[in-house]
């Protein structure tokens, strides 16, 4: 799966939690999810646990300090898809 | 350094089914937290708001904790709810009003909590109304000096939740400092601060919103 890809199915992870849906068209990697989707922290772990279930992987807690903005999340799938293959 | 954190979080807009399953409240409570709500004084209070009231205290010492480290990643988890004392004789109320602010807490019926993260130890104090929690932690176990705020306003979407919270906090300083035109700004982190005639004010203040609750918290510096 290319970050291309991830990226146009990380839109519907986020798009129930954004406030801010005129810019979920535009996001590339420097988008943070907080400041910019004006996502609230608490539905953070909402979506880790919808990116968990669309990509079957396990974000564990430490990996948790990667939900920053979209290209950590992208890393953050694509290393952990690796680690399944 | 003085440092101020608080959190609110809308009961109304938590989802309820969510929250009670393990792999979501996995990734906030750790195995000992989660044995806290074994607490019989726990009883009456249904998990998913033990789970928020556990998040709302992380999220302040996250924000206490960030002002002193800007570099501070939140991490629930990490951050870990060693005592949570349930008021005596506690019962739900309504969130009475529009608005309730304080300083301390004094006979409020508030849940005190012990939080630890690294070497650091905060206490906190968090009410817990059927609409809403709101908490406030502190580098001291005395909270009379954190002065805090809670209101209901009219809609939910960020902006207006940024602009209401801030007229809030601004209105309540203004009130207690005796002065006029005071504005609010930012750290390069992101951090809030107060700007009196383009100078920082020696007040540490927190700002929280979730759906249509938002709410502050403060505390003044010596100068």
């Amino acid at each position: 799966m290319t970050r291309t890809e991830i990226l146009s199915e990380l839109k519907k992870v986020f798009a129930p939690y954004t406030t801010n849906k005129e810019m979920l068209d535009s996001i590339n990697d420097e988008t943070d999810l907080i400041k910019d989707l004006k996502i609230n922290s608490a539905n953070l772990v909402d979506i880790i646990i919808d990116a968990e279930a669309k990509y079957d992987i396990e974000i564990d807690y430490d990996s948790a300090d990667k939900i920053i903005n979209v290209g950590t999340c992208i890393d953050l799938i694509m290393e952990k898809l690796n680690q399944d293959k | 350094m003085i440092s101020t954190g608080n959190d609110i979080v809308s009961l109304n807009a938590i989802n309820i089914t969510r929250t009670k399953q393990y792999r979501f409240y996995s990734k906030i409570l750790s195995p000992a937290e989660k044995t806290l709500y074994n607490q019989a004084a726990f009883a009456s209070i249904p998990f998913e708001n033990f789970v928020w009231l556990l998040w709302s205290i992380k999220e302040s010492a996250y924000k206490y904790l960030k002002r002193i480290d800007p570099g501070l990643v939140f991490i629930p988890i990490k951050f870990e709810v060693t005592r949570l004392l349930v008021p005596s004789r506690y019962t739900f109320a309504n969130f009475e009003g529009i608005q309730t602010e304080g300083a301390g807490f004094g006979n409020m019926p508030a849940f005190k909590g012990v939080i630890t993260f690294g070497n650091n130890t905060l206490y906190s104090a968090s009410l817990m109304y059927r609409e809403l929690i709101v908490s406030v932690v502190n580098r001291d176990e005395n909270l009379e000096n954190i002065y805090w705020g809670v209101k209901l306003i009219e809609e939910n979407d960020a902006s207006y939740q940024s602009i209401a919270v801030r007229k809030f906090l601004i209105d309540r300083l203004q009130h207690i400092l005796h002065l006029d035109g005071l504005v609010m700004g930012k750290t390069p982190v992101g951090m809030p601060v107060v700007l009196n005639g383009g100078e920082e004010l020696a007040v540490a203040v927190s700002l929280s919103h979730h759906g249509r609750f938002v709410g502050y918290s403060f505390q003044l510096g010596d100068s």
